[in-house]
């Protein structure tokens, strides 16, 4: 088990104050960027449209039909800058290491979960965990981490003389 | 040992009196891990393998040689132990559960190691004139970690 922390998020610009836009997923985002340019280019042809067909329609579906272009025209969204922003660590990008505590017959139970809750600073539930891990399946991994903080931890379990090492993930 | 009571700073303990005269036998051990009995990992991969375990165990021998220093004071420092009727009253300062932890686990495992870490079926096979020392103090030594814990669970 290895915990690798960091998340991707991807952040677009919306429409300001509408609520909706906070939910839009990306892909929607660039979808209207996108729109807005086609708009762009069909300003021009409606002017052309306008001269060559006015006279052909009569003032009723004159206003309709540009009533709906107009609406057509609308964008959704105001366009904006799609960034995406990785605030992985670099840390998740590079080999990581993985503190294993390894089971022997002499340190008790308790004590093991103890010992995970003071390092670790987890929930007694979580400790409790990793420690029937260790007891029934041979090993738990604890964490995973970059060489220098897996030493760090290896250290500490040694101190409290629990049987961890570090092992580099494959 | 029994929780009397316990502050933000001051854990203050109750003990019989050979209890106290067992605790103080056992305490004597420390330290009882071999030096660099500790490996740092259990595969080649690690970048600069032996440098990293040359600091892993120097910074163990280190903060062993700390605790012993410590421990030595702890044991001679009369305050600690004070005198009562039934036995004695143990004081100790808000981080030192913690080392006394470490401490009694030390002596727990480095006996364990010294028996040559037997498993729990064959244990008592070994028990003999010889290894009853080492029995002896992995027992006694069990046994006050695990009162500690509880006074320190109580808490």
């Amino acid at each position: 088990m290895s915990e690798i922390t960091g998340s991707r998020a991807v952040l677009g610009s919306q429409r300001p104050g509408s609520g909706e836009a906070a939910q839009t997923p990306p892909g929607r985002a660039r979808n209207s960027c996108a729109l807005r340019a086609e708009d762009g280019s069909r300003s021009g042809n409606t002017s052309q449209i306008r001269s060559g067909w006015r006279g052909l329609l009569d003032k009723s579906l004159f206003l309709f039909y540009f009533a709906v272009m107009v609406e057509t025209a609308t964008p959704e969204m105001l366009p904006g800058i799609v960034q995406e922003t990785e605030d992985e660590s670099k840390s998740g990008l590079e080999p990581g290491f993985l503190v294993i505590c390894w089971n022997d017959p002499v340190n008790y139970m308790e004590y093991v979960t103890h010992v995970f809750r003071t390092i670790f600073g987890w929930p007694r539930k979580k400790a409790e965990f990793h420690m029937l891990q260790v007891h029934e399946q041979g090993k738990s991994v604890l964490t995973r981490e970059s060489l220098e903080k897996a030493e760090h931890y290896v250290h500490q379990l040694q101190k409290y003389s629990l049987h961890a090492t570090m092992e580099q993930d494959a | 040992m029994k929780l009397i009571r316990a502050s933000k700073d001051k854990f203050l303990l109750h003990l019989g009196k050979r209890e106290k005269h067992l605790l103080v036998e056992v305490l004597k051990l420390y330290p009882r891990i071999p030096p660099g009995h500790q490996p740092l990992s259990k595969s080649l991969s690690i970048p600069d393998r032996e440098a990293n375990q040359r600091l892993l165990d120097e910074a163990l021998a280190e903060q062993r040689a700390e605790c012993k220093k410590h421990l030595r004071a702890f044991l001679a420092d009369p305050g600690r132990f004070e005198e009562d009727q039934t036995g004695c009253r143990l004081s100790l300062r808000k981080s030192e559960p913690e080392w006394l932890l470490q401490i009694f686990n030390d002596i727990r495992v480095g006996s364990w190691i010294s028996l040559g870490s037997p498993e729990p079926p064959m244990e008592i096979k070994l028990l003999n004139a010889k290894t009853a020392p080492d029995f002896w103090a992995m027992e006694m030594a069990g046994h006050f970690q695990m009162q500690l814990l509880a006074a320190m669970e109580d808490r």
